[in-house]
C-alpha cells in the first residue's frame, strides 16, 4: 500500500468518518466536529503510524476514541430519564405469562448477494437508527467498542450492573425485532 | 430452571462476558433443546457481527462542500502551526 499523506485524508476518508461519526452521535455538527478532531489528531501522531493496519482503520480506531472522549464529556447530558428504553410490547408479544415463547422465530437468510447485502446494511442501518439514544450507546460502548463494565454505567447513568445488563438485552431484543420485520420477513 | 425469557437475556450477556460455569452449561443445554432460542442467539450473534464491521456498510450520508471547507481551513492551520 502506498503512504498515503494527510493532504488526501479528507476526501479520501472524510465522509466514512462522518458516517460512523453520524451513526454514533445524531448531530450533523457534532459529527463534523469529531471528524475534524479525528484528522487533527491523526496529523500529530501520523509518525508513529505503524501501517499494520490501513489509515481508514487507523483513523476510525482514533475516532473512536474521540466518541468515548465525547461522552465522557457529556455525560450530564446523558442521564436524563430515558422514555421508552424498555421492550415490554415486543416481550409480551414473544412470550407468554410463563416466558415460554409464543410465536415461532423464523430462521433468517444471511444476505449473500451484492443487492441484499446493500438491502441489508439499510435496513440495519435504519433499526439503529431508531433505537433510543442511550440504548444505541449502550451497544456500541460496551458491546463494539469493549468500554468497561463500570465506566459505561457511569457514563450513561445506570444505577447498577443489573440494569445495564438488563438494558442491553433488551437493546438486542429490540434491534432483532426491527431486523425481522424490515428485512427477514419482507419476502 | 431457566425459562425462555431468562435464557435470552443470558445470551445476550453471553455475548459480552463469560458467564459462570454452570449457568453456560445450562444455556448451551437448553440451545440444544430449544428451537426458538437456537434461532434468537443465533440471529443475535449475526447481529453483533454486523455491528463489528458496521462501518463498511454505512448509510450514504457526506460531509457537505462547507464542512469540508471548515474542516480543511483547520488541518491546514495546524500544520503552518507544526510543520511535520
Amino acid at each position: 500500500m502506498t503512504q498515503q499523506s494527510p493532504e488526501t485524508w479528507l476526501n479520501d476518508y472524510g465522509d466514512l468518518l462522518y458516517r460512523y461519526a453520524l451513526l454514533r452521535v445524531r448531530s450533523e455538527a457534532t459529527a463534523e466536529d469529531l471528524v475534524q478532531e479525528t484528522m487533527l489528531s491523526g496529523l500529530q501522531s501520523w509518525n508513529s503510524f505503524s501501517g499494520n493496519s490501513t489509515v481508514s482503520t487507523w483513523l476510525v480506531g482514533i475516532l473512536k476514541h474521540k466518541i468515548i472522549d465525547y461522552f465522557r464529556k457529556h455525560r450530564h447530558d446523558l442521564k436524563q430519564p430515558q422514555a421508552n428504553e424498555t421492550a415490554e410490547d415486543i416481550l409480551a408479544y414473544q412470550f407468554d405469562s410463563q416466558g415460554n415463547w409464543q410465536v415461532d422465530l423464523i430462521e433468517w437468510n444471511t444476505p449473500d448477494s451484492h443487492i441484499d447485502k446493500q438491502q441489508f446494511s439499510n435496513a440495519f442501518n435504519h433499526c439503529i437508527s431508531r433505537l433510543p439514544q442511550r440504548m444505541a450507546d449502550l451497544l456500541f460502548l460496551r458491546s463494539i467498542e469493549n468500554v468497561p463494565m463500570n465506566e459505561c454505567r457511569e457514563l450513561l447513568g445506570f444505577e447498577s450492573d443489573n440494569q445495564l445488563w438488563v438494558t442491553l438485552s433488551r437493546t438486542r431484543v429490540k434491534l432483532r425485532q426491527c431486523l425481522a420485520t424490515h428485512w427477514f420477513d419482507k419476502g | 430452571m431457566q425459562n425462555c425469557q431468562q435464557i435470552i437475556d443470558l445470551v445476550s450477556q453471553e455475548i459480552d462476558r463469560k458467564l459462570p460455569w454452570k449457568i453456560h452449561l445450562e444455556v448451551k443445554m437448553h440451545l440444544l433443546m430449544c428451537k426458538n432460542c437456537h434461532r434468537y442467539a443465533k440471529q443475535v450473534k449475526f447481529m453483533h457481527a454486523e455491528l463489528n464491521n458496521i462501518e463498511e456498510n454505512l448509510n450514504a450520508v457526506s460531509l457537505s462542500t462547507e464542512a469540508k471547507e471548515r474542516i480543511q481551513q483547520s488541518l491546514q492551520l495546524a500544520q503552518t502551526k507544526n510543520p511535520s
